[in-house]
């Protein structure tokens, strides 16, 4: 890892690892390969494996430091999150769906609006990012569901997918269309701060995933979901705004979280390649394996110093969205890519569920996708790069 | 009831360690932290009082960087943290350890204007895996000995506890104060959370230095002298019994057997 972390970060971190050697790493490939056959055994090992997580107080790690929050910056938080994301990255989005929807709140939102927010994170709480809709992906602005105006209450409805946190969110950032005559990017679109058991909002099926399969995916339902005025965060009709804004940073986390799929990749690899014996000696006296070895240890390392320079714009309260978008493309690939040839390094035992690199191919490839897809992301830094035609 | 607990700072455990070509452990990969069995004693201890009431205050023997596994305790349940400096003592054996600690306590009750009602190390440390020192800091102190407890409640003539034994359990009953050693019990200690974490970090822990404990010259001197480490033989290659019929393979592996009288 090279991050330039705190000290007190340095030392957090062996606390972490030493918890997730313990309490996740067999447990949450466990949970994994029992959600096939029993979801609900696979369940409990995710939510004791989340409420360890919670104890340690990973969920405290975005509140302010005046309000509660460890006070760490965000490198510190990355070193810690991608920590997690090596041994689970299922279990560490959930903590990213918590940055996610609080990103929204914390750009639009009123005092009270985060104070509540930081108050359900610091209970050990989870929040859930709702933009995503069946015909509504990266075209955020073909959104279907509405928000109508009713005296001084908004009535929701519609449906929301592959909603991280969907089935254990206590606050909902909800996205949806309150006037159909204007584009969703001017002026039709507005963000909601909605919170667990306001009537007419509810889970819906759980989403059967082909990675990162320890995370909470589902749709969200609203149904004449009627709230408040004061849920609204931010202005009427700034919802694109927020929803941008909030996917420029979240870009940046889902880089984390792929590196710590990607360097787990590369660790699996390293102890597989000194042990497995080949042709009299061990891979890992193969240059070709050294090659392989080394490319992967250089894709991670560029996608992670990537990541790290947005943090450090984010910080600095500079202008971040082209550092973000090249960040989530290189470490998203990077993760693909480390953790394919990690399959083909482990050879036929790379293909069989006995080992943990086939999980790690499967956990990948969402990073590519998810939060805006890698090709979305080159299409932001290709036009930035080329500038006006 | 105020309870101390001892904690050696050791390498980790899980990590294997050879000689150098200096012919001393090579601990470069292996991080210090606090020995398994004093962790143990700890969350007895830090247990014992969130039921019965109390604090925890721990002590560790050492150099500066013993502060480390101190401020570990302090992250998991201790309220209070000493560092008692060996400074000048080169190769402490159990008996200057123990010697140490008992002149360091005393100084730490008057520090903190405490009387310790039961003071606990663990059974053994995971580098030296001497086991003595607790005896013979009871033996210093003067105090009531119980090894390798799993259990402590109180109890009209003081404490209760369930000793550890190979084949079962003794239930002991002692006054305090006491010293006692303590064994694996039924559960793991606790984690730090960031915030306690971070709040130990910031503690300024005091160090008592060796001149000002008042220690005699004679028990400061070590009566075990540290002579060496040695590795373990290398295991030899094996026999390889290549027959090709497996009843040849299994008439061979008898013979063999046969001849080194193992049957």
């Amino acid at each position: 890892m090279a991050y330039f972390i705190t000290d007190d970060c340095k030392d957090l971190i062996k606390d972490i690892r030493n918890f997730c050697e313990n309490e996740v790493k067999e447990q949450a490939y466990e949970a994994e390969k029992l959600g096939y056959s029993d979801e609900e055994a696979a369940d409990e090992i995710i939510m004791e494996i989340l409420g360890g997580i919670q104890e340690m107080g990973i969920g405290t790690l975005p509140i302010p430091e005046e309000l509660g929050g460890p006070g760490l910056c965000r490198i510190d938080r990355a070193a810690i999150i991608e920590e997690i994301s090596k041994y689970d990255s299922g279990i560490a989005m959930t903590f990213m769906a918590n940055e996610l929807a609080l990103d929204s709140v914390e750009i639009a939102g009123t005092d009270e609006q985060k104070e509540r927010c930081y108050e359900i994170l610091g209970e050990g709480g989870y929040g859930a990012f709702c933009l995503t809709e069946p015909n509504a992906g990266c075209d955020v602005s073909n959104a279907s569901t509405t928000a109508v105006k009713d005296g001084d209450d908004y009535i929701l409805n519609g449906s929301k997918c592959f909603i991280t946190n969907g089935t254990i969110a206590d606050f909902y950032v909800v996205y949806a269309i309150t006037d159909k005559t204007v584009p969703a990017a001017k002026g039709g679109y507005t963000a909601f701060l909605i919170e667990k058991g306001t009537k007419g909002l509810s889970a819906g099926s759980i989403e059967n995933k082909m990675g990162i399969r320890n995370s909470h995916t589902s749709d969200v339902v609203l149904e004449d979901c009627r709230v408040p005025a004061s849920c609204i965060l931010g202005e009427v009709g700034k919802g694109f705004q927020v929803a941008m804004g909030t996917l420029d940073i979240a870009r940046v986390w889902c880089g984390i979280a792929a590196l710590g799929v990607a360097q787990r990749a590369i660790d699996e690899s390293v102890e597989y390649v000194k042990q497995r014996v080949q042709f009299g000696k061990p891979l890992a006296k193969n240059e070709v394996i050294q090659f392989k070895i080394a490319d992967m240890q250089m894709k991670t390392e560029a996608a992670r110093q990537m990541c790290a320079y947005a943090l450090t714009l984010i910080d600095r309260g500079e202008d971040f969205s082209l550092a973000a978008a090249e960040a989530k493309c290189l470490a998203g690939d990077a993760a693909m890519a480390v953790a394919t040839e990690a399959v083909q390094i482990h050879g036929g035992y790379g293909y069989s569920r006995e080992y943990p690199v086939e999980k790690l191919m499967r956990d990948a490839k969402i990073f590519q996708i998810f939060e805006g897809t890698n090709e979305i992301q080159r299409l932001v830094v290709g036009r930035a790069t080329i500038g006006k035609i | 009831m105020e309870i101390l607990v001892c904690i050696k700072q050791v390498p980790d455990d899980s990590v294997e360690i050879r000689l150098g070509a200096d012919g001393q452990p090579d601990l470069s990969a292996a991080d210090p932290q606090g020995n398994a069995f004093d962790t143990y004693a700890q969350e007895l201890a830090v247990r014992f009082v969130e039921e019965n009431g109390g604090a925890v205050t721990v002590a560790s023997v050492g150099p500066e960087d013993n502060k480390t596994c101190l401020k570990n305790a302090l992250a998991v349940g201790a309220a209070k943290a000493h560092h008692i400096s060996d400074d000048g003592i080169a190769g402490a054996d159990a008996a200057v350890t123990a010697n140490l600690l008992a002149a360091g306590i005393k100084k730490i009750e008057e520090a903190d204007g405490v009387k310790f009602d039961l003071i606990l190390c663990g059974r053994e440390s995971t580098d030296a895996i001497g086991g003595e020192v607790g005896e013979l800091l009871a033996e210093a102190l003067g105090l009531p000995f119980v090894s390798d407890i799993v259990e402590a409640v109180p109890d009209a003539a003081g404490l209760k506890v369930k000793k550890e034994l190979e084949s079962g359990y003794l239930m002991v009953e002692t006054p305090v104060p006491a010293v006692m050693t303590v064994s694996k019990p039924d559960y793991d200690p606790r984690y730090p959370t960031i915030k306690s974490k971070l709040a130990a970090r910031k503690v300024k822990i005091p160090t008592i230095a060796k001149a000002d404990t008042g220690i005699s010259a004679d028990a400061e001197t070590p009566k075990v002298v540290f002579a060496g480490f040695e590795e373990p033989p290398k295991r030899e290659a094996g026999v390889k019994i290549q027959e090709d019929e497996p009843a040849d393979a299994v008439a061979k592996a008898f013979e063999i057997m046969t001849a080194d009288k193992v049957l």
